[in-house]
């Protein structure tokens, strides 16, 4: 492997009865990287995730980071799906800290590091407000910054923007990218859009279906600070026919 | 679990729109208006078809046939809430405890719940006279029957909440690497809070009724149950009507106090913004109030 890959999955794969959801697959994520994941519903992007995060156990193959295996182990990576998952019988605050309060106890320097992000990022005014009065992209942002304070240099989301309108999803994107240029974190992010999976990422990893398996690892040229610019940028487009002709049935 | 994934806004901010008068005429108005209209329309009737006083009397007499016996019904109203808030109390935990264990315990579940439905469908009546015959006429045989019939609503929530619990919310607390008892007690006991409260109000308003049950069966001589039934020997219809009128009242303000309970120990179903908290020390980076 690579001296600076933090993720490492070698030969891991995953049958569900007769569903081949993930075949034998490798690949070596850089530190520090965002790598974004497109490909069509069933193709076993989830079930990477939740080997990846030990949630499910692989049939074969090992899951390294930091070059340790820690195949089938929990307490490693940084998770967040499309549902926010807040608990609405705690404040944002209390939300943003859940994680400790899941594994030990809130100190208060968690509880002042939780104020610090939730300020930094927008949130400072819904400190003490309940899930149930925010919106959509809060709630998300909320979600990401409970992510966020685990400390994990690995962070894996799962289609994170996936329920959000087009507006709100452009605004969360580039605060995401914000977000990930200040707190120096690898980003795997999973998504069905295409723009989107090209707008974040340093390295496109293009998957198809039964049996699941990664097609095309495109490395993503475009400059960066992404802008809406980047959006109409030539190199943009020649990158989204590329994955588009792999989306829709072409060869590679 | 009960995470409402609503995206229709909730009736929020009342506590912030509404003014403190506003809300007492809303909450507590409206109801004693309900109560004090069910007493004329009571009164009207018996005056209007001149029904005589043994058939059915007038609120007044019902309401003085309280107050002029007090000092005799206050040890047997005493007598009554005790039964009902032990038989509460152990009825609440027993339930709780069951639907915990059967969430957790799947082969359990399907061995006991069949014995729970079986518990329900005995008529309580049928069950006082053996409990009588195994525990007398003491205090216990009605808090048993009282605990009998409130367990049942409370189980089946408890176990309804519990398995209901959003798995992506339990995987979540796994991949942070939670041990299995922190997430049961941050995660899955307060999801099952709204269900949990569900059950117990159910039982609350039952049981009243199972303690007056358990005094009609099980009684040697004082209780509220037997004192009404003396009262309808004796065609005393105002103290019939009268106790009847006090069991009610146990039966809503035990009802009332568990709502109490529901309101303080869930704050988030009603406000947007927490109260403020008695965890002051580590708030000096708060920004100044404005
Ligand atoms: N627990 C499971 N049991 C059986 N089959 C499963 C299970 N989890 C996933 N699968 C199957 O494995 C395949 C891959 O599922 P996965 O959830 O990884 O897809 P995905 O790429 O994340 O799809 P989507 O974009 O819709 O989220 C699908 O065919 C799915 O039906
Ligand atoms: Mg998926």
């Amino acid at each position: 492997m690579s001296a600076s890959a933090i993720l490492e999955l070698r030969d891991v794969g995953k049958v569900f009865g007769d569903t081949v959801a993930l075949e034998p697959t490798s690949l070596a994520i850089d530190e520090g990287s965002f790598v974004a994941i497109v490909g069509p519903s069933g193709c076993g992007k989830s079930t990477m995730f939740n080997i990846i995060a030990g949630l499910l156990a692989p049939d074969g193959g090992e899951v390294r980071l930091h070059d340790q295996p820690v195949t089938g182990a929990t307490g490693h990576v940084g998770y967040m799906l499309q549902k926010d998952l807040l608990v609405p019988w705690r404040t944002v605050e209390d939300n943003i800290t859940m994680a400790k309060r899941l594994t030990g106890r809130v100190n208060a320097a968690d509880r002042s590091e939780a104020r610090r992000v939730a300020r930094q990022y927008g949130l400072g005014e819904f400190l003490r407000h309940y899930p149930s009065a925010l919106s959509g992209g809060m709630r998300q942002r909320v979600a990401f910054m409970r992510t966020l304070v685990t400390h994990q240099p690995l962070l894996l989301l799962d289609e994170p923007f996936g329920a959000l309108d087009a507006q709100t999803r452009l605004e969360m994107q580039q605060w995401l990218l914000q977000v990930w240029k200040d707190t120096e974190r690898t980003v795997l992010f999973i998504t069905h859009d295409v723009d989107e999976s090209i707008f974040l990422s340093d390295r496109v990893l293009v998957m198809s279906p039964r049996p699941g398996r990664v097609v095309a690892d495109i490395t993503n040229p475009l400059a960066r600070p992404r802008t809406v610019d980047t959006l109409v940028d030539p190199q943009f487009v020649t990158i989204k026919g590329q994955i588009m002709h792999l989306l829709h049935g072409g060869t590679p | 679990m009960s995470t409402r994934e609503t995206t229709t806004p909730r009736r929020a901010g009342r506590a912030g729109t509404d003014s403190v008068a506003r809300k007492l005429a809303r909450n507590v108005g409206v109801p004693v208006l309900s109560i004090v209209l069910l007493f004329a329309l009571w009164q009207g009737i018996v005056v209007y078809f001149h029904v005589a006083p043994y058939i059915a009397p007038r609120p007044r007499q019902a309401v003085l046939a309280v107050t002029q016996n007090w000092s005799t019904l206050w040890p047997l109203v005493l007598g009554t809430i005790r039964e009902t808030v032990y038989g509460f109390i152990v009825g609440a935990a027993l339930g709780i405890g069951l639907g915990v264990i059967m969430a957790k315990v799947p082969f359990l579940q399907r061995l006991v719940y069949p014995v729970l439905v079986l518990s329900q469908a005995v008529p309580i009546i049928a069950l006082a006279a053996p409990l009588v015959l195994i525990l007398g006429f003491s205090v216990t045989p009605k808090v048993v029957i009282v605990a009998w019939i409130v367990f049942f609503p409370v189980t089946v929530n408890v176990l309804d909440g519990l398995s209901h619990v959003d798995q992506d919310l339990m995987n979540l607390a796994r991949v942070y690497g939670a041990p299995r008892w922190r997430t049961f007690f941050q995660i899955e006991i307060p999801a099952t809070a709204t269900p949990l409260f569900s059950g117990l109000k159910i039982g609350a308003t039952y049981a009243v009724t199972g303690a007056i049950i358990g005094e009609l069966a099980a009684s040697d001589g004082s209780s509220l149950a037997l004192y009404q039934e003396h009262a309808n020997t004796n065609l005393n219809t105002a103290a019939v009507y009268g106790t009847t009128m006090l069991m009610t009242v146990i039966g809503i303000s035990w009802f009332l106090l568990v709502v109490g309970a529901e309101v303080f120990a869930t704050p988030w179903q009603r406000r947007t913004v927490a109260r403020r908290r008695w965890r002051r020390a580590d708030r000096s980076d708060e920004e100044p109030a404005r």
